[in-house]
Order: C-alpha cells, then sequence, then structure tokens
C-alpha cells in the first residue's frame, strides 16, 4: 500500500518535473544562446556555478554528514565539548574561500572585459574566429587567393542602430540606412551591431536575452551596446526596468535575417509611407501601450534625431504621465493604447 | 505653489478629496471592510476588559526595553502578515495574467489588476517586508536581548529607545492608510529614477512612500545608536570585548552598518521631495540633475541595509546552534572578526546593484571582487557553524530546525549571490526574477533566523514555550515553501522574466508560474500553523509553562541566568562575568542558582507618554506632507519641537526599588518555581508580573542618584 502509494507520488513529481523543465526546454533562454556575447555570458555563469558549487557541496556535505554524525540519539559518537578552536581549521576556512574568490576574481575581471558593453573583446573574437574560418574556407576553395571570396574574410562593417525608448515603445534608428521602426529591430546575421541608446523618459533597460545581456538606457545620456547573433531567427526583446504601467507590454521582436533579406528589408522599409520628423517624434513619445507590439516604419528620418532627443530632455523636456492613469486602480488605463 | 503638480487643492484638505478613498475598487472596499470590522473588534475587546489603563500604563508608555522589543516584534509580525498578503497577490495576478488570450476582471485588461495598482502591491511589499517588518522584528530582538546578553539593567537609552519605536510605528501608520486614503508608490522599494518625478508619479503615492522611510528611517539610526551606546557602556563588570556574546558583535557590526548609512537614505529621499515639492532638479533627468546620484546613494544605503538585517540574523544563529550542540561557538574570535569584517566590506559594494548602468569594465571588475570579498566571512561564518555541530550532541528542536534551514538558504543565496556579483552574469539576470530570487532566498535566512529567535527566546520573555508539534509543522510547509517558490522564481531567471510584470507576454513561463503559486500556497498554510502555534501555546501555557531559569537546558549566554519570565529589573544584583559563556560556566561550577546574600535599591525611569505622541506628531508631519496640508505638517512639526523641548525640561528622576522589595520579589520566586503568585499567568509574562509588583512612582519619591 504504502509502496504504491509511494510509486505514484513518484510518478506525480516525475511528471512535474517533465512538465516544469521538459516541455519548456526552449524557453530557458539563458540557457541556448545564439550570439558571442550572450554565449560569453552565459560561460561565465557556467563556471560560476561549477566552482561555487563544489564550495557549496562541500559546506552542505560537512554540515549534513556532521548533523547525522553527531544527533543526540547516536551512542556511537564521540562528544566533546572543548573542540572549539583549531588553528588548521581556522587557516582552511579563510583560506579556501580567500582561494575561491581569487580564482573568481580573476575570471569575473576577464570575462567583464569579454563582455563590455563599449568595446566586447568576446565580439572581437567572434569575429576573429569567424574571420579564420572564413579564411580557411577561402583558401581550400582557391589556394592562390585570387578570387572574389576574399571580401568575406574581411569582418563585416558593423551596422549602428540608435535605439530611443519612450513611455512605451522603442524607436530603432538605422542612420547609414536613413530609416527608422518602431518596436521592430531587423539585423543581419554574423554582423556586429552597434547600438547607442537613450531614453525620452524614465529609465529602461534593453534585453535580447537569446543574443545579448542588459543595458540600461537612461534619459538624457547615451549608453552603447554591442553584439553580434551568430544564426538566423527570430528573438524576444524587451525592456528589463520597471517603467510605468506600459512596461509589461514594451516589447519588440528582434528578427536575424542573412544579408541579402536584410538589404531587401531595408528597401522595403525605405518604401514606407511615414517618415520621422522631430515632430513625429514627440507624437510617438507620448505615453502610448504598444499591446499588440504593432510595427510601424519609416522612410525617413530627420538628421540627428538621436542627438535632439537627448538635448531635448537635458533642457526639461518631459512627457508627462497622466495623474489620472496612476491613480486609477479600476479602469485599465486611460492613455493612448494601439490594439 | 512651487511645482504645478495637476489635481486640486484646498487649504483645509490640502490635495485630499472624497474621491482619493477608493471605495469603488472592490479589493480594496473589501479591504477595508474587514478592518474595520478588525478593529472595531479589538477596540471592543479592550473596553469591555477595561484594559486600556493597563495598556496605556504598561506598554504604550513603558521605557522597559524588554515591552518596547515585545512591541517592535508584534508590529514586525504583523507587517509580516500584511506584506504576504501582498506577496499572494502578486502571484495570483502574474499566475492570471498570462499571454494575450488571459481575461481580464474588474477593470484590468488581463488578470485582475490593472498596472499601477499592481505597482503599487509590490512597492509596498518590498518597502514593508524590508523595512517595516523584517527591521522591526530584528531591532525588538536586538532590544530584549543585548542588555540581557550583558548584563545590563536597560538600554542606555531608554526613552530614546520609546521614542525610536514610535516612530517606527508612525511610518507603519503612514503606509497602512495609504491603503485607504489615496494611493502608494508604483516605483518600487529602490524609488527607482527618475520615475519617482512628479511628471512619472504625479499622484501623492511616492510622498506616501517618501515620508515612511523618511520617519522609519529616523527610527531605526536612533535604534542604531542605542544599541551602540548600550554595547559599548552598558557591560556588566568582567565583561570584556572577548566575553561578549556573538549575537551581541553582530549587533554591534549590524547597528554601525545601520547607523552610518540610514542617513545616507535620509539624505537621498530629501532630496528627492525636494524634488517634488520645491521644483529642484536633482534627480530629474534635465536641467542639469543626475538620476544615477539617486541610484548611487540609495544603493549607499541599500546594500549596506541588507547586511544590516543579515548580520543579527547571523548572530541568532550563532546562539541557537551551539544551544542544540551543546557545544561553545567553534572559533569564537573568528566569528567576530567577520561580523566586523561583514560590516567593512558591505560599504564598499554598492554598485553592485547596478553594473547595467554603463560603468567601464574597470569600475565593474573593482566592484566586482569588492562584493565576492563579502563571500570570504560569509563562508567562514557557514563553516565554523559547521564545527560548532562536529563532536557535539546535536538537538533538533523548532528553533534548531529554523537555524540549519536558514544555514542551508544561506549557501544557495550565498552561490547566487557569487553568480550577480560577476558583471558579466550579471548583465543576464540584472532586474530579472533571478535577482528577486537571490534576495528572497537571502531575507529567508532572516526570515528563519527570525522565526528560531522567536522560538528560542520566547520562554525568557513570556515565561512558557512555544507549541514544539505546529511549530515543526510551520517550519516544514515554510521550508517546502522556500523551495517550491524560489527554486521556481530562479528558473524563470534563466527564461529572462523581467521582475515587477503584471502582465506575462510569453506562455512559457506559465508552468514555472504555476510553480510559484504551489510555492505560496504551501506559505499560506505555514502561516496557518504559525498563527496555531501561537494559539495553541498561550492556550497550554499551563504545559508549556518554563519554571527553570534556562528554558533549554543547554543555553550558554547570560540572559539564560535571570528567571523566565524575565522580571522588569532584569537581574536582582548585577552578575559579574567569568566567561566567555557566562551562564554555561554557571552551570558546569554548580553556581547556576546561588543566591546573592544582599540585594541593592535598583533605579528605574518612569514611565512617560512623550514617546507615543511624539509618534503621533511624526504621523501628522507625514501625513499633511503628503497630502500637502500644510497646517497640519506644520502643527505635526511645532509638536515634535514642543515636545522636545518638554522633555528636556522634565529631568525624570525616574523611581527606585527598595533592596528589600526585590529580596521579597526573589524569594518569591525561590518558595516555588512554579507559583510565582503574581506571575501564575505568564500571558504576556513580563506583563503580568510587572504590572502586579512594580511600585508605582509617587510625586515624593526624591530624586535619588541614578546607579
Ligand atoms: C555572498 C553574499 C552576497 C553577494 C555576493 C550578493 C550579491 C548581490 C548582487 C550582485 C545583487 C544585485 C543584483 C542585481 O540587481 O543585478 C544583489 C541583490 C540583492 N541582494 Fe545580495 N548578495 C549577497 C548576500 C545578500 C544578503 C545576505 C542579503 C540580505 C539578507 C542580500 C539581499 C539582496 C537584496 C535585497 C538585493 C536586491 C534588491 C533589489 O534590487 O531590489 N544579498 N545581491
Ligand atoms: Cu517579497
Ligand atoms: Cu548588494
Amino acid at each position: 500500500m504504502a509502496l504504491r502509494k509511494g510509486r505514484a507520488l513518484g510518478r506525480l513529481g516525475a511528471a512535474l518535473l517533465l512538465f516544469l523543465t521538459g516541455c519548456a526546454q526552449k524557453a530557458y533562454w539563458l540557457v541556448h544562446p545564439k550570439g558571442a556575447i550572450a554565449r560569453t555570458e552565459w560561460h561565465t555563469t557556467v563556471l560560476d556555478v561549477a566552482v561555487m558549487g563544489g564550495v557549496v557541496l562541500v559546506a552542505g556535505g560537512l554540515v549534513a554528514v556532521f548533523l547525522w554524525r553527531y544527533r543526540v540519539g547516536n551512542r556511537s559518537r564521540t562528544y566533546d565539548p572543548t573542540f572549539t578552536a583549531s588553528l588548521v581549521i581556522e587557516i582552511l576556512v579563510w583560506g579556501v574561500p580567500l582561494l575561491v574568490v581569487g580564482y573568481l576574481s580573476y575570471f569575473s575581471v576577464k570575462s567583464v572585459l569579454a563582455t563590455n558593453p563599449y568595446d566586447p573583446l568576446a565580439m572581437r573574437g567572434a569575429l576573429a574566429r569567424q574571420g579564420r574560418n572564413g579564411e580557411a574556407f577561402a583558401r581550400r576553395a582557391d589556394p592562390a587567393m585570387t578570387s572574389a571570396l576574399a571580401p568575406a574574410m574581411r569582418a563585416p562593417r558593423p551596422l549602428r542602430v540608435e535605439v530611443i525608448t519612450t513611455d512605451w515603445q522603442w524607436v530603432f534608428i538605422y542612420p547609414k540606412e536613413g530609416i527608422a521602426t518602431v518596436d521592430e529591430l531587423v539585423v543581419p546575421v554574423r554582423t556586429p551591431v552597434k547600438f547607442d541608446l537613450t531614453s525620452a523618459t524614465v529609465v529602461n533597460d534593453f534585453f535580447i536575452p537569446e543574443l545579448v545581456g542588459e543595458i540600461d538606457v537612461m534619459p538624457g545620456m547615451r549608453t552603447k551596446q554591442a553584439m553580434i547573433a551568430g544564426r538566423t531567427g527570430v528573438y524576444h526583446g524587451y525592456s528589463d526596468d520597471y517603467s510605468g504601467g506600459g512596461f509589461s507590454w514594451m516589447g519588440f521582436s528582434t528578427r536575424v535575417v542573412d544579408h541579402a533579406r536584410f538589404e531587401k528589408w531595408v528597401r522595403r522599409v525605405r518604401a514606407a509611407r511615414d517618415q520621422l520628423s522631430f515632430a513625429r517624434f514627440s507624437r510617438i513619445a507620448r505615453p502610448t501601450i504598444n499591446l499588440a507590439q504593432r510595427v510601424s516604419h519609416f522612410s525617413e528620418v530627420q538628421k540627428g534625431l538621436f542627438d535632439h532627443v537627448i538635448g531635448r530632455v537635458m533642457a526639461g523636456r518631459v512627457y508627462r504621465t497622466p495623474l489620472a492613469m496612476t491613480e486609477n486602480m479600476t479602469k485599465p488605463m486611460n492613455v493612448r493604447m494601439i490594439k | 505653489m512651487l511645482v504645478d503638480y495637476p489635481g486640486p487643492w484646498t487649504f483645509l484638505l490640502g490635495r485630499l478629496d472624497a474621491r482619493e478613498i477608493p471605495l469603488q475598487n472592490p479589493i480594496l472596499l473589501w479591504t477595508f471592510v474587514l478592518v474595520s470590522v478588525g478593529a472595531v473588534a479589538v477596540i471592543g475587546a479592550v473596553t469591555y476588559y477595561g484594559s486600556w489603563g493597563y495598556l496605556w500604563r504598561e506598554w504604550l508608555t513603558s521605557l522597559d526595553h524588554k515591552r518596547i522589543g515585545v512591541m517592535y516584534c508584534l508590529l514586525g509580525v504583523a507587517m509580516m502578515f500584511r506584506g504576504f498578503i501582498d506577496g499572494v497577490m502578486m502571484r495570483t495576478q502574474q499566475l492570471m495574467a498570462v499571454g494575450p488570450k488571459s481575461p481580464g476582471y474588474m477593470g484590468a485588461l488581463h488578470g485582475y489588476l490593472p498596472p499601477y495598482h499592481f505597482g503599487q502591491i509590490y512597492s509596498a511589499h518590498g518597502t514593508i517586508m524590508i523595512l517595516f517588518a523584517i527591521t522591526p522584528i530584528l531591532v525588538g530582538i536586538m532590544n530584549i536581548i543585548v542588555p540581557l546578553q550583558i548584563g545590563a539593567r536597560d538600554m542606555a537609552y531608554p526613552y530614546l529607545n520609546a521614542m525610536s519605536f514610535w516612530l517606527t510605528a508612525a511610518a507603519t501608520g503612514l503606509v497602512m492608510i495609504s491603503l485607504f486614503v489615496g494611493d502608494f508608490s508604483h516605483a518600487g522599494w529602490v524609488g527607482l529614477s527618475p520615475l519617482t518625478e512628479l511628471a512619472y508619479s504625479p499622484g501623492v503615492g511616492v510622498d506616501y512612500w517618501s515620508w515612511a522611510v523618511q520617519i522609519g528611517g529616523v527610527g531605526t539610526t536612533l535604534a542604531s545608536i542605542n544599541i551602540i551606546a548600550t554595547i559599548i557602556k552598558m557591560r556588566a563588570p568582567g565583561m570584556s570585548w572577548t566575553r561578549m556574546p556573538i549575537f551581541c558583535w553582530t549587533a554591534l557590526s549590524a547597528s554601525v552598518v545601520g547607523l552610518s548609512s540610514f542617513p545616507v537614505l535620509t539624505a537621498a529621499v530629501a532630496l528627492l521631495s525636494l524634488d517634488r515639492y520645491a521644483g529642484t532638479h536633482f534627480f530629474t533627468p534635465g536641467l542639469g540633475g543626475n538620476l544615477m546620484l539617486y541610484t548611487d546613494l540609495f544603493w549607499i544605503w541599500g546594500h549596506p541595509e541588507v547586511y544590516y538585517v543579515v548580520l543579527p540574523a547571523f548572530g541568532i544563529l550563532s546562539e541557537i546552534i551551539p544551544t542544540f550542540s551543546e557545544k561553545p561557538l567553534f572559533g569564537y574570535v573568528t566569528m567576530a572578526a567577520a561580523s566586523i569584517a561583514i560590516g567593512g566590506v558591505s560599504w564598499s559594494v554598492w554598485l553592485h546593484h547596478f553594473f547595467t548602468m554603463g560603468a567601464g569594465p574597470g569600475v565593474n571588475a573593482f566592484f566586482s571582487i569588492a562584493s565576492m570579498l563579502v563571500g570570504i566571512p560569509t563562508g567562514v561564518k557557514v563553516f565554523n557553524w559547521a564545527f560548532t555541530l562536529y563532536r557535539g550532541r546535536v538537538r533538533f528542536d523548532v528553533p534548531m530546525l529554523w537555524a540549519l534551514g536558514a544555514l542551508v538558504l544561506l549557501l544557495t543565496g550565498g552561490l547566487t549571490g557569487m553568480m550577480l556579483a560577476m558583471p558579466a552574469i550579471n548583465y543576464t539576470v540584472h532586474n530579472s526574477v533571478f535577482v528577486v530570487a537571490h534576495f528572497h532566498n537571502m531575507l529567508n535566512v532572516v526570515g528563519f533566523a527570525c522565526f528560531g529567535a522567536i522560538n528560542y527566546w520566547f520562554p525568557k520573555v513570556f515565561g512558557f514555550r512555544l507549541d514544539e508539534r505546529t511549530g515543526k509543522l510551520a517550519f516544514w510547509f515554510f521550508s517546502a515553501g522556500t523551495v517550491v517558490l524560489f527554486g521556481s522564481m530562479y528558473a524563470l531567471g534563466f527564461m529572462g522574466m523581467p521582475r515587477r510584470m503584471d502582465y506575462i507576454p510569453f506562455t512559457s513561463w506559465r508552468p514555472l508560474l504555476m510553480g510559484e503559486e504551489a510555492g505560496i500556497l504551501l506559505f499560506l498554510v505555514a502561516s496557518y500553523y504559525f498563527v496555531k502555534q501561537l494559539f495553541v501555546s498561550i492556550r497550554d501555557r499551563a504545559k508549556n509553562r518554563v519554571t527553570a531559569s534556562d528554558a533549554w537546558g543547554t543555553s550558554r549566554s547570560l540572559e539564560w541566568l535571570t528567571h523566565s519570565p524575565v522580571p522588569f529589573y532584569n537581574f536582582a544584583v548585577q552578575p559579574h562575568i567569568n566567561s566567555r559563556d557566562e551562564w554555561a560556566w554557571r552551570r558546569e561550577h554548580g553556581l547556576g542558582h546561588v543566591r546573592p546574600d544582599r540585594y541593592e535599591d535598583i533605579h528605574l525611569p518612569d514611565n512617560t507618554p512623550l514617546p507615543v505622541m511624539l509618534g503621533a506628531c511624526a504621523f501628522a508631519l507625514g501625513f499633511g506632507l503628503v497630502w500637502r496640508m500644510y497646517w497640519l505638517a506644520a502643527s505635526g512639526l511645532v509638536g515634535i519641537v514642543v515636545l522636545v523641548i518638554a522633555r528636556s525640561f522634565q529631568d525624570g528622576p525616574g523611581h527606585t526599588v527598595p533592596g528589600a522589595r526585590i529580596r521579597q520579589m526573589e524569594a518569591s520566586y525561590a518558595a516555588a518555581p512554579g507559583e510565582v503568585g503574581a506571575a501564575r499567568d505568564p500571558v504576556g509574562g513580563v506583563a503580568a508580573w510587572q504590572t502586579a509588583s512594580a511600585p508605582r512612582p509617587r510625586a515624593g519619591d526624591g530624586r535619588p542618584a541614578r546607579p
């Protein structure tokens, strides 16, 4: 009876575990990075957990063994209340954590440099590897190195994207291409992307879990981020820092596509009717919740919009949150909503 | 007005008008009804039993450190329930609002809470749990235990002590009243800048938050001063620094941290209030303001604050584990050093709360290493506790279970802390629920320690033990809840889920959200058993009665030398300290119950109503400022000033309990340890005992010299 009960419970547990982990495998975005920076960050995580996990297991194991061995019911134990200090143990208990922290510190510095948003070494590394692979490939195909394959060896020129957050949408400006979008980020695969970020209102946090870690997006300031996507696909990006009532809807989709597709997409956006002037931007920046993440395209962007936004914010421009919105606890939200 | 906030203003009511009372919201309405019914019931009961005088004389105006400590703990536990209910509401909202197809109720698009209501709930939850639940409980425990452990009659400044408590209570009152009058901040317990500025939070919510934090912060700063002074100046003869119980070491370290960090919070929030009231631009994005400055200032307080709460928790573990291992603490000197070291390092790590703000690799690396250094003394503590068990005789009483639970949680929380301290990892989990799981993991260490402390020291204060069976059930359900809820939350962190979401866009997060909900249901069961434990224990108090001074038989430090419940004068004669574990030393030398041959007069301060009145004035000041009823704020301020001046003229002679009276009372203990006349019914132990035996101060008491 008890056995059957136990087995049933076990099966239930297993089912639950499967439910919680199995069916959501792909959903562990940090565990399955798709870009060089995210991959470095995940490797750091694994190493740190391995090292610290060792320490924790030793400490926890000691506690468990001592509890079992010296429990009051255990007659075979030795009881020695005078054992209250020991130089050897003292040296060990200070020394081991010191060594562990020393090692982790070294590793921390290394990984900080690798993922530094302003100049991530990991990206250089990825590009170099890509270059090497490309070169090897080119050599094999064309030992004399004369063909048109050669350009592939050169690191592709980085794509620049300017990101402005508003309450509660994302504006992506492609200054070189002269286009802009709302809530849609499209980048070519295996190409470095350099972001400049600022906010028209409050602080947000730019985050695409599978591709790159977070960087704050702050009003009146410029932060930077860089990434390189290793695989085509659609990845979720969103704000990671609470910014008010529309925060939960503040997502954007990141499409990583090959170069040809990217060119095609740029041409399509260039054909859009809407244009992003300073005035048009102020209309977008009014509190708006984009419920269905509706994408907008702008075929032209007024020159210097990004710096203009920073300058205006520094000069005191604010996009107020209406009082009725923050006070209301019975109606969803009385602001503009895009359904 | 200096600043233009939206909405009307009148002289009499400031920004307040009838619409600010959210009767249209069914949740708040029913909460209000429930609270009113409860309040009427309590007031009715107190009136029915004619206890107003007793309450006023023996509790509200008391300067006795044990009573103030008990009131701190009651306040903290009550607020912990409030914060817990907030937690249940948030978990339920997040579970209900998954995916675009999830239905919405009561005006919400999804789930049952509109975004700003949800925002208020998580902000209130965080503010309450850290500042008005865990902090008061710990301050209360320090209040009760520190003087007893060092053989003092009271705190160094009994009046200041009562004042600290009533300021904390006033601040708590502000947070509570924001439920029914107006609204609370939605900018998180950290006061996200510039979200807290008028442009983005035009209502009174942020003002409620800031004034509650201000008033409570002053209370905690004063409490820190008091504990430091008590420990430095009031130790019994013979108690050198190296004979001081380890809990006092941690209390000292924590209070130094508190004293030096709380003023930073006061300054930061004061500047924010200037922005909101006077139209300055300290933290606004434009016009020369710098919002990063606020973030820095906040965390210069915020990080030390988390060590302010964890250090006493470490001290509690260091008292409980030796008692139930029947062994002195292993590595006392190291433990004391580690406590101080943790306090010291905690000042130099604040930037790890915003590695993602774009600082260069040098800065981030520096603070990363500094943060990881905290792990060293913490690791040392864990190993020392482990070796305290080694060759001991380990019993698993309820306090020990809580302590061991805390130990396990400390290990996992330390691991994730070390992960967060690496910027490269932090970039992927900052502001995600992984961080939330980390600090709940760590704050649960504190919570477990608090429950352990309540179970451990309860008999000392009230004279009877808490029920064992229900206590164990509470422990196991609480532990299970912790594992299930925060295990799921950690996992969600690896899915990249941000914190503070009121709507969940991705259905792939639902299974783990269900796990979290299951966890919080386990917490619900645990809190049922905790209440039941209190109920059963009080009902069966005769059975759980403790007659010996040492409730556990194997305790070690000085507080176990005096009677349980502790008489109002703590120790009949001031003990002389011979050893690090004084009570254990006396027990082992057969000196457990020798009576002194001479009793001296004991001098004690008189009760005074000034601290309660001061608290009331502080509340009026806060409430007036929140609603910009400037006349009310001014009256509150004037009231405070007048009271402070009044106190300085009132030189409070105190009263003297003659030695002969002490002898009488002590003798009644000896005659039949189970049947001390006045203390027969130990509900409120200290209480009943003191009521019956303390002489009332008389007008002509003269002015004897203070001892
Ligand atoms: C080994 C020791 C610890 C380390 C290395 C550590 C590290 C960290 C780091 C790096 C963060 C920032 C996470 C982020 O926002 O990205 C953090 C957050 C936090 N930690 Fe710890 N921690 C430690 C112990 C503790 C303890 C003992 C407590 C409290 C009892 C605690 C409470 C908190 C809280 C409350 C927060 C975040 C609050 C917030 O953002 O709302 N931590 N910790
Ligand atoms: Cu919480
Ligand atoms: Cu911290």
